[in-house]
């Protein structure tokens, strides 16, 4: 094999698959309108559910694969919490960053919760993760995904009203769009999209869990990277390979410029802040504009009481 | 027939104090469930938390949480969340480390009075200022670029927990460590808290009030802080012209704009007290408890910096009610930390393997009384009405 190839399926592919995944699942979280201050702890109860899935069909004879039952399940569980947060929300009129910060540190427990037990009775999971060249089917099918999402959003029904309600849920209201039915099917879709990236992180890319893995923080440079790509589900993939290059490559750039671990652990949350100065500063934020009822509480008038 | 929302028309009575208690009620209830799940006993669970309300061991929460949370309850009345608390102790304590252990380091165990309290105060000011700057430079990025203040302060105590691992595993190594990757303790003359003894008495009530008394003049300048923070908050948010600028920044910053004040600078303003009490906060904690850093930071903190986040939402933002929440939320956090040591939950642990797992009771107890208060807020001026 030549060996960039080997280096591209080692290093970038499964970093740019849980980033991609993760990141994309915010974009379209976010363009119904609800502020995601959730996303860190939703990737980690992805990353306990999905270990917990993998060990299933070896204890309970399901004919699946290991790694796919672990998909499977954290997309569940994701999806399960992003009915909850998305419905909560669309229903009462509450701070949508008190509750998406609330449910971070809730989802870190669950996450725990989730992933401990299979942690301490299986130790080694390389048994149950994907193969290594699984990388490259995962890579498509993201991909495909993405795409399809982004036509979904572009040139359907459901994708225009996703983008009325995030513009201004009243007038589309209004309009005769269901307001609560279609961010939930947002919420849904988004969060099932975080739990599949938790899945991949484990299962493809680290094929380690740790109780402390809540502490790195990539669900934060997820969020960087989706507002740095302004939500746009192509845009994201350069954007996306860019920051998993960058975060699986500590390692190499570490040794190659002889600097402290520490000091490469530093530069994916150095860049994700630049990332964000740059959007902001530049003509990007006007390209690329947030839903402009991104983070309002939403209150429908009661009129016939 | 169906249910729908209908906004009240005067707000409800007492409504805050409503929120407040049931999440709490919520989050213990979580935590019991959890535990009963797992097979504990749950009666041991619910009564351990409860008796942790009198416990002298909740006083040191106590303090560091009520400092914390007039300094995030700063932030939050002009609408700022300010969830960087975290990064901007962790900036204090590395300068207040520097000035310890690396500029006056001592191994005397004694020094005259003025130098100690010189270099005590020295370190101080220095820590208030990195706390400030930290706080300062997100309310910046916040104000002339107009990204949100929640992914930037969370991301700079990300940056602040790696450059503090930096320093910790490299230049600020102590040595007289053996070999662990962890700071000197700092020198004897520089501790702020006051060694008191005490003999036990047998008596659980009297043990008790002795307990906080120990506690108490323990801590002695952190109280004497403590007021100082209250006056100091109290004074800025309802006497000064600064904190009626960050109120109204907090309802409507339209108006803010039409008073002719600056909305950014006033916003970078807030963050900086904010961030100043932290780092006062981070300089008394390190002086009185802390003693040193351990590598890597980010696994060897009290999370401080989280839990303020609920003591100041719990208080309902209530210069009053700060330290009444602080010592609830201490009590359960504590209250939390006791019951894994019970012994019907430690065979649970041991029986199901999850010896270790007591984070996850305790970020979901957390959570639940966070989630539960930022929702049922929603009854303080609204009601559910079923119409047919």
């Amino acid at each position: 094999m030549i060996p960039q190839l080997d280096y591209i399926i080692d290093k970038i592919l499964p970093a740019f698959v849980t980033f991609y995944l993760v990141s994309l699942g915010h974009s379209i979280f976010e363009k119904s309108g609800i502020l995601n201050l959730a996303i860190d702890g939703v990737f980690f109860t992805g990353t306990g559910a999905a270990l917990l899935g993998a060990i299933l069909p070896t204890i309970y004879n399901i004919p699946i694969s290991p790694p796919v039952m672990g998909v499977l399940v954290a997309t569940l569980i994701a999806a399960i919490l992003g009915l909850f947060m998305s419905s909560v929300l669309t229903f009462l009129p509450i701070s949508h960053g008190a509750v998406g910060l609330s449910l971070q540190f809730f989802s870190y427990g669950v996450g725990i919760m989730l992933g401990y037990y299979v942690r301490l009775a299986y130790g080694t999971i390389y048994g149950v993760s994907f193969a290594r060249d699984d990388v490259i089917y995962l890579s498509i099918v993201s991909l495909v995904i993405g795409v399809v999402l982004h036509l979904l959003i572009e040139r359907t029904k459901i994708g225009a009203a996703i983008r009325a309600v995030g513009e201004n849920p009243h007038s589309a209201a209004a309009l005769g769009v269901r307001v609560m039915a279609i961010r939930i099917v947002a919420g849904m879709i988004g969060f099932a999209l975080i739990g599949f990236g938790g899945a991949l992180f484990i299962l493809s890319w680290q094929r380690s869990w740790d109780v402390k893995l809540f502490t790195l923080g990539y669900g934060w440079l997820a969020f960087a990277t989706a507002l740095a790509a302004g939500r746009h589900p192509i845009v994201l993939i350069p954007v996306s390979l860019l920051f998993g290059g960058l975060v699986n490559s500590q390692t190499d750039i570490q040794s190659r410029l002889g600097i402290p671990a520490d000091v490469a652990k530093l530069i994916p949350f150095l860049a994700a802040l630049a990332l964000m100065l740059i959007y902001s500063t530049t003509r990007l934020r006007r390209i690329f504009a947030s839903p402009s009822s991104l983070g309002k509480p939403y209150y429908k008038e009661e009129k016939s009481i | 027939m169906r249910i729908v929302l209908v906004r009240r028309k005067k707000p409800l009575k007492y409504g805050g104090l409503i929120v407040a208690l049931l999440s709490l009620l919520s989050g213990i209830l979580v935590f019991t469930i959890f535990a009963w799940l797992i097979g504990a006993n749950p009666y041991p669970v619910v009564e351990t938390i409860a008796t942790t309300f009198i416990f002298p061991g909740v006083v040191k929460d106590f303090i560091i949480l009520t400092l914390l949370g007039y300094a995030l309850l700063i932030a939050f009345k002009g609408a700022l969340w300010n969830i960087g608390a975290e990064g901007q102790m962790h900036m204090a304590f590395l300068v207040s480390i520097y000035i310890t252990l690396i500029v006056f380091f001592t191994t005397e165990k004694s020094l005259p009075f003025y130098i100690s309290i010189g270099v005590i105060l020295l370190s101080i000011v220095a820590a208030v200022a990195a706390g400030a700057l930290w706080g300062g430079l997100a309310g910046v990025i916040k104000a002339y670029a107009g990204v949100d203040e929640v992914p930037v302060t969370l991301i700079l105590n990300y940056i602040a927990y790696f450059i503090g691992d930096i320093l910790v595993y490299g230049p600020f190594r102590g040595k007289y460590v053996y070999g662990y990757a962890r700071t000197d303790l700092i020198p004897d003359p520089y501790k702020l808290s006051i060694p008191v003894q005490r003999q036990l008495s047998g008596n659980a009530l009297i043990d008790t009030v002795t307990g906080y008394i120990v506690e108490f003049a323990t801590y002695a300048v952190w109280i004497v802080a403590l007021i100082l923070v209250l006056i100091f908050t109290y004074w800025l948010l309802n006497k000064s012209n600064i904190g009626l600028r960050i109120k109204i920044l907090g309802s409507n910053p339209d108006y803010l704009v039409s008073l002719g004040y600056d909305v950014r600078k006033t916003t970078v303003l807030t963050f900086v007290l904010s961030g100043a009490i932290a780092g006062l906060t981070a300089a008394l904690y390190y002086h009185g408890s802390l003693y040193r850093l351990e590598y890597p930071l980010e696994y060897n903190t009290a999370s401080y910096g989280y839990l303020a986040i609920l003591v100041a939402w719990l208080s309902m933002l209530d210069v009053y009610l700060v330290p009444l929440s602080a010592y609830i939320v201490s009590a359960v956090i504590l209250g939390s930390q006791r019951v894994s040591s019970l012994p019907s939950v430690r065979e649970a642990f041991i029986r199901l393997q999850l010896g270790g797992a007591e984070m996850a009771f305790k970020l979901l107890m957390f959570g639940s009384i966070l989630l539960a208060y930022t929702i049922l807020r929603f009854i303080q001026d609204y009601e559910l009405k079923v119409v047919s």
